[in-house]
This record gives C-alpha cells, sequence and structure tokens, in this order.
C-alpha cells in the first residue's frame, strides 16, 4: 500500500473511532458519509453544481490571470507602475476572501458576474505579485544576449520571457486557484443558488453533516487533482530542461 | 550617428564612464576621454589588468551601455558576441541556441550543425546547456557567435575557460573566420600570445581611468603560427607592457 492510501485508510479508521466513542448525530459515521457521498454522485447532483462551481472559478480565474499577467509584467518594467500598483497589491492581499464574497454579494447580486468578479478580486494580487517578482528574477545577461543577437519580438516572447516566467506562472496559477475556490465557496453560501457552495449551505441548513461532509470531501478532491494533477504535469513538461541537471 | 570613412568601422571618441556603487555610492570613473579607432576587418586585442573596464568598453561598442561623455561611431553591423560568461538559454538544447541566433539573423538553421562540428560538440547538439561543462557552454557561445556570419566579432576572453588543445582549435577556428573575410573585432583576453597570434593590434590598457599603455601593430599573414618567433617576441613585450 502506498503511504497516500495508508493516509486515507487511516484517517478513515481514527474517524470512525471518533463517530464511535462521540455517538452522535453530529459526528456521523464513515459509512454515511460514503452513503452521502455516493448519493450525490449518483443522481448527478454533484456533477451538476461541481460544473458550475467550476465554470465559475475558470472565468474568475481567467479574468485574474489576464489582468495580473499584464499589471505583473508592468511593474517588473516600469518603476513608476511599480509604484503605483504596489500598494494595491499589497492592500489587495491583506483583503479577506469573505469581504470580497460579501461585497460582490451585495454589488452584483445573483448573476454570473458576482462570483466571477470576486473570484478574481481575490486572486488577482496574489498572481501579480508573484508574476512582479519572475519578471524581476529574469536575467537580465539573457536579455543583453537577445538584443546584440536582434531576436524578434515574438522569439523573445517565445524563447526567453516566457520560459523564464514559467516557474512564476505556475506558482500564481497555483497561488490563484486556491484563493479562487476558497472564495466561490462562500459567495454560492451567501449569495447563489446552485454550485457547491449552495449544497453546502443546504446541508448546514438540515444539520446534515454527512452531507457536509461528503459535499466537501468530493469538492477537496477534485481542486487538489486540478492543482496537483493537472498543474504539476503542465509544469513538470515546462521543466523538463531542469531534470537533466539531476540525471 | 554621423557618416563614418569608408574604411573605420569602430570609433569611440572622448569617451567616458562612470559607475556608481549601488551600495555606498562611491563613484568610479572606468573611462574617461578614451578614444579608439578600428578600422573596417581589423581584429584589435585589449589586454589589461582584471577590472580595467575591458568589458565595459566591450559593452558600449555593442550597444548595450551608453557611454556618459564621448561620442560612438558604429554602424549597424551584425554583431557575433561572446560575453564573458556563456548567456546561454538553459530550457533549449544546445543547437536550439545557436538556431535562434541564426534565424535572427535570417541564416539558414543547418549552419548550427557545422559550427558545432567545428568546436567540438556534435554529440551535445541535442543536448540542454546544464549537462555541459563551463568550458563546454562556452564553445557553444564562440559557436553561436561565429555561425551568424557577424561583421563585428566581439569576444570577451572566449577562449579562457578551456583547455590548452581545445583553446588552440578554437583559435585556429577564429583565424579560419578571418582569413574567409576579415571582418571587425575586438578581443578581450588575458593571454598576451592569444593577442599576438590573433590581432592585428594588440592594445595594453592600464590604469583607472583606462588609458592605452602600449599599442602594438602585428602585420602577419594568417594563419599564424604560435611557434613564430615574432609574435613570441612581441608577447614578451606585451608582458613587459603589462607589467
Ligand atoms: N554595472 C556596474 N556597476 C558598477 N560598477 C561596475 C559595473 N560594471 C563594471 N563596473 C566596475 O568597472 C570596473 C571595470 O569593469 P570591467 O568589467 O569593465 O573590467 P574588465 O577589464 O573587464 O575586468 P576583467 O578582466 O576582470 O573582466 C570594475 O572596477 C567594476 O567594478
Ligand atoms: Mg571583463
Amino acid at each position: 500500500m502506498g503511504p497516500a492510501a495508508l493516509f486515507v485508510v487511516l484517517a478513515a479508521a481514527a474517524w470512525q473511532l471518533m463517530a464511535v466513542l462521540v455517538d452522535s448525530v453530529l459526528v456521523p459515521g464513515v459509512g454515511d458519509v460514503a452513503g452521502e457521498l455516493v448519493g450525490i454522485v449518483v443522481d448527478g447532483s454533484f456533477a451538476q453544481h461541481l460544473g458550475i462551481t467550476v465554470l465559475r472559478v475558470a472565468l474568475g480565474f481567467a479574468l485574474a490571470f489576464v489582468v495580473a499577467v499584464a499589471a505583473g509584467i508592468a511593474m517588473g518594467r516600469n518603476e513608476f507602475v511599480r509604484r503605483f500598483g504596489e500598494p494595491a497589491v499589497l492592500l489587495g492581499l491583506t483583503i479577506p476572501g469573505l469581504v470580497w464574497a460579501l461585497l460582490c454579494v451585495i454589488w452584483f447580486g445573483v448573476g454570473l458576474a458576482n462570483p466571477v468578479i470576486a473570484v478574481a478580486l481575490s486572486s488577482a494580487p496574489a498572481l501579480a505579485l508573484t508574476i512582479y517578482q519572475g519578471v524581476r528574477s529574469v536575467d537580465p545577461d539573457l536579455l543583453e544576449m537577445a538584443h546584440v543577437y536582434r531576436f524578434s519580438r515574438t522569439t523573445r516572447l517565445r524563447r526567453l520571457w516566457l520560459p523564464a516566467l514559467a516557474p512564476s506562472l505556475f506558482a500564481g496559477a497555483r497561488l490563484g486557484l486556491s484563493l479562487g475556490w476558497k472564495v466561490i465557496v462562500l459567495v454560492e453560501v451567501f449569495g447563489m443558488s446552485s454550485g457547491v457552495g449552495y449544497q453546502l449551505n443546504n446541508a448546514f441548513a438540515e444539520q446534515n453533516v454527512a452531507a457536509v461532509l461528503a459535499w466537501t470531501l468530493l469538492f477537496a478532491v477534485v481542486m487538489a487533482v486540478l492543482e496537483y494533477g493537472v498543474l504539476q504535469g503542465l509544469e513538470r513538461r515546462a521543466g523538463r530542461w531542469r531534470k537533466a541537471v539531476i540525471v | 550617428m554621423s557618416e563614418l570613412a569608408t574604411t573605420t568601422a569602430i570609433r569611440l571618441d572622448g569617451v567616458g564612464k562612470t559607475f556608481v556603487d549601488a551600495r555606498t555610492g562611491a563613484p568610479q570613473t572606468v573611462l574617461d576621454g578614451f578614444s579608439l579607432t578600428v578600422d573596417e576587418g581589423e581584429l584589435v586585442a585589449l589586454v589589461g589588468a582584471s577590472g580595467t573596464g575591458k568589458t565595459t568598453l566591450l559593452h558600449i561598442v555593442a550597444g548595450l551601455s551608453t557611454p556618459d561623455r564621448g561620442t560612438v561611431e558604429i554602424g549597424r553591423p551584425r554583431l557575433g558576441v561572446v560575453f564573458q560568461q556563456p548567456r546561454l538559454l538553459d530550457w533549449l538544447p544546445v543547437r536550439q541556441n545557436v538556431v535562434l541566433a541564426l534565424e535572427a539573423a535570417g541564416l539558414d538553421p543547418d549552419a548550427a550543425d557545422t559550427v558545432l562540428e567545428a568546436v567540438g560538440l556534435t554529440r551535445y547538439a541535442g543536448s540542454y546547456p546544464s549537462v555541459l561543462s563551463g568550458g563546454q557552454r562556452q564553445r557553444v557561445a564562440v559557436a553561436r557567435a561565429f555561425a551568424v556570419e557577424p561583421d563585428l566579432v566581439l569576444l570577451d576572453e572566449p577562449f579562457s575557460a578551456l583547455d590548452e588543445l581545445t583553446a588552440r582549435k578554437l583559435r585556429l577556428l577564429l583565424q579560419e573566420l578571418w582569413m574567409s573575410r576579415p571582418r571587425t573585432g575586438l578581443l578581450v583576453t588575458h593571454n598576451p600570445l592569444e593577442a599576438a597570434l590573433l590581432a592585428d593590434r594588440v592594445l595594453v590598457l592600464a590604469g583607472s581611468p583606462a588609458r592605452v599603455a602600449a599599442e602594438h601593430r602585428i602585420e602577419r599573414e594568417r594563419p599564424r603560427s604560435a611557434e613564430d618567433p615574432y609574435l613570441f617576441d612581441l608577447h614578451t613585450r606585451i608582458v613587459a607592457a603589462l607589467a
């Protein structure tokens, strides 16, 4: 058994032990949680609400990414823009996602704009900061080399900036996504009538702890697969040249 | 930039450069009233103690650094530059590093294979630079500079990281480059014999700000041999000027 599987089994066993010891409806056993889990997967509600949530996160994240890449590059290249943007980024970083969720519910109501903007606002500052730092760390010696050999703008972008920024882009994406999916759940709890957060709120209203756990577990697993599976896979591809050192 | 006389490729006139130490704020004048003229097709070697401003001079000629005072006249020649560090794109294989420069110059990418063979790196063409030794990386930088059919060649200690046998091969390669067509060049080296062997003129730089302490013209057909007693004699005079 692999260490990861071992962790899952031990965690489930510990939970079950606690449930037996506490013996309360507020701490359902592993069997109850598993029952809920299978239920929401089989009746299709998980796929449906997860789909909506993921769409909202994706749109908001895409918006944040475009804005943050532009802002981060501008800040890294221009002293005035840096000094102008820095307070905004630092302020943005310290504002809790909960505040964005509340404000966006008030301002944008139940439309698609609400969750998308909330996700964008909460993830953009971290993304911009990571990308800005990435731009600053691009080796000026290589830019000089590209200059004397008269690399075209396209070559410079594709062969120099993009690979040099790849680590920051991935770090930013991971950070932005993790902030985004935490905020989306809040927005959906407060102001939406669909999505994983909405379902969590329903379960909460019915005091259905097993359902809360089932939704959370499934959602966390999907997000983890996205973050570690997809992103890390891409990152490994982009960083293949680095491996050459180790071999 | 004004019109250059047909035979003058580079003209520096009264060039000054002062660096300010970012930490202490202390200014350091590396060049002051420095003048230099290099003819079309002439290879000038710069020798001189560490820190005299040779790299600074090269960067000014390459257009990477603007002098604080004085004028610089260079056309817009195609550059082949070997920096003091190789400056390779670590995420691209060796061949691709050369190919990018070739493509930017509008030349056939396959020329990369010829030049990589010439510097003895054919079997590393597909490798990432990170698996190469320091000297091998430097050879990639030399290959890149020679591949682009440069009009102006700027070499900052290009062979210093190489074993003597490899260095000899590359010095011969450089001579062949000049024999195929004379190009304008600046060669920074700490090796006086190398300067005498390769250059049409050797400038010994000294002092701070840097001035030309000695100048030697070398009129010898290429290919030249390091065994040539004339060049050896010259090298001893360069060493004397360095002291
Ligand atoms: N960007 C910079 N900022 C501050 N000082 C600099 C900078 N570049 C060069 N210098 C200083 O200018 C002087 C000349 O440097 P340069 O690199 O031109 O010397 P060099 O002759 O090439 O030496 P070496 O033979 O060791 O390569 C040095 O004292 C160095 O500290
Ligand atoms: Mg130097």
